[in-house]
């Protein structure tokens, strides 16, 4: 199929590319560094009396529910903590320790920001390149619609991501398991679900942990994209994006009491919110935010379809 | 009556409120080289840009192998080959990787031959597996009208493809313009503001000045109306041919050990020879000069001016 020999010249773009390299370079690195942190620098405490610490969690939890927590979210949210220290206590099921494998991983599941970071470079380069280097006019001069031509570079971000991603579990099995073997690599991940304590495979949960920051990598490289598109600049679309990845949650905090924030993009990126905390505005859910996020994706997209297709090219 | 491969019809384009190109109207055949001469900021790369479908007319119909060319991109694209200013190409990637990017971007399936033949034709064989990096202009140039050929387009659409090149390249892409357009019947459309190019290279030229096309004329029209030839001659005995000339009123000036004179037609270049040679003087070389067409575009463009 044709599409496909278009989507290959992107991914050649992309991969023959040193900065590519280098920025994959730069994510397995900072995760190396960070297993050396955390093995040979940080003191990740005595785990052998976690006993102790999940019966004193308990007392703390029960002593905090007869006082009453002001909200039902709260009281909610004690009760599973009891229920899972308990369990833990009862099965033998020590938590995951920092320096362990699995602790390793959870902890670099943060490093998807860093993902985000590169798969928004990434993102904004794709179109505006083309045309800051004049290429985008023999591109475009060829029997495939712009639309397509657009299509293939957009689905290439999208496989960025993807791929930082499988990076950035894979590698940090890798090291993970380099640094601090495979010790407590046994232990299951604990959920409370239907009034029980669930054992769940530690790898699922890590790769939950992933794919819901993944929404994040999406709709920062959607917009990263559109203003690549709209703008044909690649600085203004990595500069807007970034200063909109790091302060657009943190105004939605700030505006969290006006009910119109529900409908901001940064106060629905985080599904997270829905599983283990308290949504930014009272009432949301996470079927509204999927919606939310879904009808700014298409905007975005149709956007930058719109313009592309209707460009005067005069680089 | 050979059908146009391009039909420019009453194009104008507005570039914000600035009229930019005046309503132009040209057909382009299969086999001919049109020249399209203007100085800078004419309007050529603009009526180019909406020859290849980067940019909409503001009205008016462009229609290739008799496909709109917004309606029907696809089809009436798939016909047209062309470097747009320079050749800009990915500098990272190798020129046969260039290339193969290229090939991919067309449905029809390119094959190896037709690459290496290509690679071949534009001389670029040794220096192919190399980045486009570290290329001269010229090569880029090449691998430019290499990129343009790759898929046997009839209408070749080339933008000043001289632009930088040393005059030994500008020969070499002049003549392989001619020999591809003459072999498989292609149309070229050039621009340039190089006027001696144009006429060594172009069937047709129009004249566009300040977004109009001034003027369309066969070169051989353009270039000898109203003007006459000089004549450059080397012959022996010199006082016997100057006498010779001189007595017949061909107005003879001696240059050194040349004779120069002017003629007013082609036609009497072989009836001044026959005259010397009929009257035993030995003629070694004989030289016609066409005022070159830079004098008349240039009376061209003064006059609209
Ligand atoms: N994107 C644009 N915005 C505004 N004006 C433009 C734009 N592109 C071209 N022009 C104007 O249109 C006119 C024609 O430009 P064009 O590049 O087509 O000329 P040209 O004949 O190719 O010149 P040259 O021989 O220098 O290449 C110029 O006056 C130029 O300033
Ligand atoms: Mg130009």
């Amino acid at each position: 199929m044709h599409f496909l020999k278009i989507l290959q010249n992107e991914h050649i773009k992309i991969y023959k590319k040193t900065g590519t390299w280098i920025i994959i370079g730069i994510l397995v690195t900072l995760l190396l560094g960070f297993a050396m942190l955390q093995k040979y620098v940080l003191d990740n405490g005595d785990q052998s009396n976690w006993r102790n610490q999940a019966e004193a969690r308990i007392a703390q939890m029960e002593e905090g529910m007869e006082r009453g927590p002001d909200i039902e979210a709260g009281r909610e949210a004690m009760g599973k903590e009891i229920a899972i220290q308990q369990y833990r206590l009862d099965n033998d099921l020590p938590p995951v320790a920092a320096d362990s494998l699995w602790g390793f991983m959870i902890d670099a599941t943060n490093f998807t920001a860093i993902a985000t970071l590169f798969t928004i470079v990434i993102a904004a380069g794709i179109v505006a390149s083309e045309f800051s280097t004049g290429t985008i006019k023999l591109l475009l001069i060829r029997p495939v619609r712009r639309g397509k031509i657009l299509l293939a570079k957009f689905i290439t971000t999208m496989m960025f991501a993807l791929f930082m991603l499988i990076l950035l579990f894979g590698f940090s099995y890798i090291i993970g398991l380099a640094f601090f073997g495979s010790t407590g690599s046994q232990l299951p991940y604990l959920t409370y679900t239907g009034g029980e304590v669930v054992e769940k495979h530690m790898a699922g949960h890590i790769i939950s942990l992933i794919g819901f920051r993944s929404i994040e990598i999406i709709m920062m490289a959607t917009v990263a994209f559109m203003i690549s598109t709209i703008f044909r600049s690649s600085s203004l679309a990595i500069g807007f994006s970034i200063f909109l990845m790091f302060t657009g949650p943190q105004i939605v905090q700030l505006l969290s009491q006006y009910d119109w924030v529900k409908f901001v993009l940064f106060a629905n990126t985080n599904l997270m919110q829905y599983v283990d905390g308290t949504p930014v505005v009272e009432g949301m859910t996470m079927s509204f935010s999927i919606v939310v996020l879904l009808i700014y994706f298409f905007v975005f997209l149709v956007s930058s379809w719109v313009i592309f297709k209707q460009r005067d090219v005069a680089v | 009556m050979t059908q146009p491969i391009a039909q420019i019809i009453n194009v104008k384009k507005s570039i914000g409120n600035t009229p930019i190109i005046h309503g132009i109207t040209l057909d382009i055949y299969p086999g001919e080289v049109f020249g399209f001469l203007g100085p800078n900021g004419a309007g050529k790369t603009t009526m180019i840009r909406m020859l290849v479908g980067l940019m909409k007319m503001s009205e008016g119909e462009i229609y290739i192998q008799g496909h709109h060319i917004q309606r029907d991109f696809e089809k009436a694209i798939a016909h047209v080959g062309g470097i747009i200013e320079n050749p800009e190409m990915y500098s990272y990637l190798t020129g046969l990787e260039n290339l193969k990017h290229y090939a991919r971007l067309t449905p029809k399936d390119i094959p190896k031959k037709r690459l290496e033949e290509i690679i071949k034709l534009v001389g670029l064989e040794k220096r192919i597996h190399e980045k486009v990096k570290g290329y001269s202009l010229g090569m880029r140039q090449r691998l430019g009208i290499a990129q343009a050929l790759l898929h046997s387009p009839s209408l070749l659409i080339l933008d000043e493809p001289t632009n930088g090149l040393d005059p030994a390249g500008i020969r070499e892409i002049r003549q392989y313009i001619r020999r591809i357009a003459h072999e498989e019947n292609l149309a070229v459309f050039v621009s340039s503001h190089l006027l001696s190019e144009m006429q060594l290279m172009c069937d047709r030229i129009g004249i566009i000045q300040h977004g109009r096309l001034i003027r369309v004329e066969k070169i051989q029209d353009l270039v000898s109306k109203d003007i006459d030839l000089t004549v450059e001659l080397k012959a022996s005995p010199i006082e016997k041919a100057f006498q010779l000339l001189n007595d017949r009123s061909w107005h003879p000036k001696k240059k050194g050990s040349w004779i120069e004179l002017t003629v007013s037609e082609e036609e009497k270049i072989p009836e001044l020879a026959e005259l010397l040679i009929s009257n035993q003087v030995k003629l070694y070389q004989i030289y016609s000069n066409v005022q070159t067409l830079e004098d008349t575009f240039l009376e061209l463009t003064r006059e609209e001016s």
